[in-house]
């Protein structure tokens, strides 16, 4: 682990564009998560033979990709400032949706797909006008969504929810191609298209503005209160789309589908080295996170621990990581190495 | 400064005071409310329907009221979904039978809630954790806590718990409506207290307390152990109502304890309201569940009407906070 991260730091330290010697609490915080999944997937080989094998690692990737994207929304989210918590019904409401109006087979599948992620994106935008125009406090208001939400797909589906999957969907899920899951090329691609659209797009910039000072934001002319509902419509969409991607791994949706999905999110992003106060924080970060996560949940479950011993080791790791990022500790840890490395 | 903030609205008449204030509102809701579930169910005037809501709406008053605690010293406790479950099971899994077993029941539950209260208050007042996340955590590690004790919906509660508690004082008063007295009292003692003004100036401006002299830290602990020994208390109280354990008894304590904080008058911004208010809104929330049950809602919908009512109460306390901070400024 030293080796990896003396070789990689020196490198970032140079492509820092700011060109100082020193490496933001950021990339350092990335750099170890990484590096910690790496070290976790190389160590659980003494667990047990079946983990860190290839095959392992690649189921490892695909059980990240639901937590990668659903915590590029709820990281967004963070981002401004906000909490997230309607994702386990978003998903839900995704899943339910795609089985029902779409069912096996693929009738009108490029169009019911995006109709079905407007639906979800217009609950989210509901949410942020709750939060930006009623004054609720989003975490509050998210909860009200979220109960709304779960409540109709109750009601919807007379607590059974019927209907399989979608066959475009079951390919992207289960199909392989030159020997590597489909998904796994799509969360790549979706990695990209989120570190372009948080770093290199005005809208990433500017939601990363109001994070930092909302008043400051607003006076260099972002338009703050539309700018505001934009994370939670992105983050109802993601989570309505992993609803989607569960119905074609599972083939079938349930009400409870989404459920274990909203503690990960808020630790993957925290966990990722994002500031829950809001303005900082990378999505590069934020996969590492959620990588770390699947990986110690595998880890964990194969060790044959109870669901609630996972779920403290959770919460803990939550405390931990708001505890060691509140100050400047990383960035300090990360200077030491880098001087002692010269 | 704190004392002005925690006996808002000097110029009005004491009648439009009284309306206004923190509990009037809330207090006049409850009664309209009461009196439209007489006029669908005619047996609601009973002493039997009247002991019953009192018995439902005793855990969410209690945990309603430890949140106002918080919530006042402007924060926001969401451990209480995990202080509420962790108890719930405790008191099913290992039941103590005859008075004495109830009474070191309920101390253990106390016990619980104010550590967890304690580890709340030294995360965010001694190592500067914001309020939500480092009590995200505690609630999480607490809910986990309560799935590896039971780890599916079981147990039972002792039988002396479950038959008292629920059981009226000389066929009148209800036992659990003891509880809700025995914390009003004890509230009204405790802002009084220097710790009590704290917790008002604290939540209306820090900074201002801090100069002032309020040990600002150690009134946030205070507040996070206060809440913690009332989220303790309401999951015992919710044992003697279930009469069973569930690892997630706890989780609709969550949202329901926000709305009746709202809902009793106290802006979630903190640095005013009631705990009085809070339990009137506690009542409110669980009578508006019988009323529209008994207004023919499907309960699949239910979840519909509690969602749309937390946002309203919100926004009605905001109103209600607006309209106290103008009558102020006059």
């Amino acid at each position: 682990m030293n080796a990896h991260k003396d070789m990689a730091m020196p490198f970032e330290a140079s492509s820092d564009r700011r060109g100082r010697q020193k490496l933001d609490r950021e990339t350092v915080n990335t750099l170890v998560v990484f590096g910690l999944s790496i070290v976790l997937i190389v160590c659980s080989r003494f667990i047990s033979p079946a983990l860190g094998s290839w095959s392992q690692v690649l189921t490892v990737l695909i059980l990240a990709s639901f937590l990668i994207i659903l915590s590029f929304g709820q990281g967004l989210v963070i981002l401004i400032g906000g909490l997230d918590l309607s994702i386990p019904a978003l998903i839900t409401l995704g899943g339910v949706l795609t089985t029902t109006w779409i069912g096996t087979g693929d009738a009108g599948v490029w169009y019911m797909l995006p109709a079905i992620l407007v639906v979800c994106a217009m609950v989210g935008a509901v949410s942020g006008i709750g939060i930006v125009w009623l004054k609720v406090p989003p975490f509050i208001m998210t909860m009200a969504t979220s109960i709304v939400v779960a409540s109709v797909a109750l009601g919807y589906t007379s607590g059974t929810p019927r209907g399989g999957s979608p066959s475009s969907l079951l390919w992207l899920m289960k199909s392989w191609f030159l020997g590597v899951p489909v998904v796994i090329y799509f969360t790549l691609a979706f990695i990209l298209f989120g570190w372009l659209l948080q770093n290199f797009t005005a809208l990433g910039r500017r939601l990363r503005a109001l994070g930092t000072n909302r008043n400051a934001a607003l006076i260099a002319g972002v338009g703050v209160n539309r700018l505001e509902l934009v994370p939670y419509a992105i983050s109802a969409a993601c989570a309505g789309f992993v609803g989607m991607m569960l119905v074609g791994y599972s083939n079938g949706a349930t009400l409870r589908m989404g459920d274990s999905y909203m503690l990960p999110s808020i630790a993957a992003v925290v966990i990722g080295g994002s500031s829950i106060l809001g303005g900082s924080g990378t999505f590069i970060g934020t996969v590492g996170g959620a990588i770390l996560l699947t990986t110690l949940g595998t880890v964990i479950s194969a060790i044959g621990l109870s669901e609630g011993w996972r779920t403290i080791i959770e919460g803990a790791i939550i405390v931990g990581a708001l505890l060691v990022l509140r100050g400047e500790f990383l960035t300090h840890v990360g200077n030491r190495m880098l001087t002692r490395g010269k | 400064m704190s004392a002005v903030t925690a006996n808002p609205a000097r110029r009005r008449s004491p009648f439009w005071r009284a309306v206004i204030s923190d509990t009037g509102i809330v207090a006049l809701i409850y009664v309209l409310l009461y009196a439209l579930y007489a006029f669908w169910q005619p047996d609601a005037l009973s002493l039997y329907t009247f002991t019953d809501l009192v018995n439902n709406s005793t855990p969410l008053a209690l945990a309603a009221a430890g949140e106002t605690l918080v919530v006042i010293s402007r924060g926001f406790d969401l451990s209480v979904a995990g202080v509420v479950s962790l108890t719930n099971v405790l008191m099913a899994v290992y039941p103590l039978d005859g008075p004495g077993g109830a009474l070191a029941s309920l101390l253990m539950c106390c016990a619980i809630g104010a550590f967890v209260g304690m580890i709340n208050g030294i995360l965010v007042a001694r190592l500067g954790l914001q309020t939500i996340a480092a009590t995200l955590g505690t609630m999480i590690i607490c809910q986990g806590l309560a799935l590896v004790i039971l780890d599916a919906p079981g147990g039972m509660v002792a039988d002396f718990v479950t038959y008292t508690l629920t059981d009226t004082l000389f066929g009148v008063v209800p036992i659990a409506g003891l509880f809700l007295v025995a914390a009003v009292v004890l509230w009204l003692a405790f802002r009084r207290t220097n710790t009590g003004i704290g917790l008002y100036a604290i939540g209306a401006d820090e900074q201002s307390a801090r100069f002032s002299g309020v040990a600002v830290s150690g009134v946030r602990i205070t507040a996070f152990v206060g809440a913690g020994i009332l989220y303790g208390v309401a999951g015992f109280m919710l044992s003697a109502q279930t009469a069973t354990g569930n690892p997630t008894a706890g989780t609709p304590f969550l949202m329901l304890t926000f709305a009746a904080v709202a809902l009793g008058g106290t802006p979630l911004g903190g640095g005013r309201g009631s705990l009085v208010g809070s339990i009137l809104g506690a009542g409110t929330l669980m009578l508006l569940q019988k009323v529209l049950f008994s207004g023919g809602v499907s309960s699949f919908y239910t979840g519909i009407f509690q969602g749309v009512v937390l946002v309203l109460a919100i926004v009605f306390g905001n109103t209600v906070a607006r309209l106290l901070k103008k009558d102020e400024a006059r």
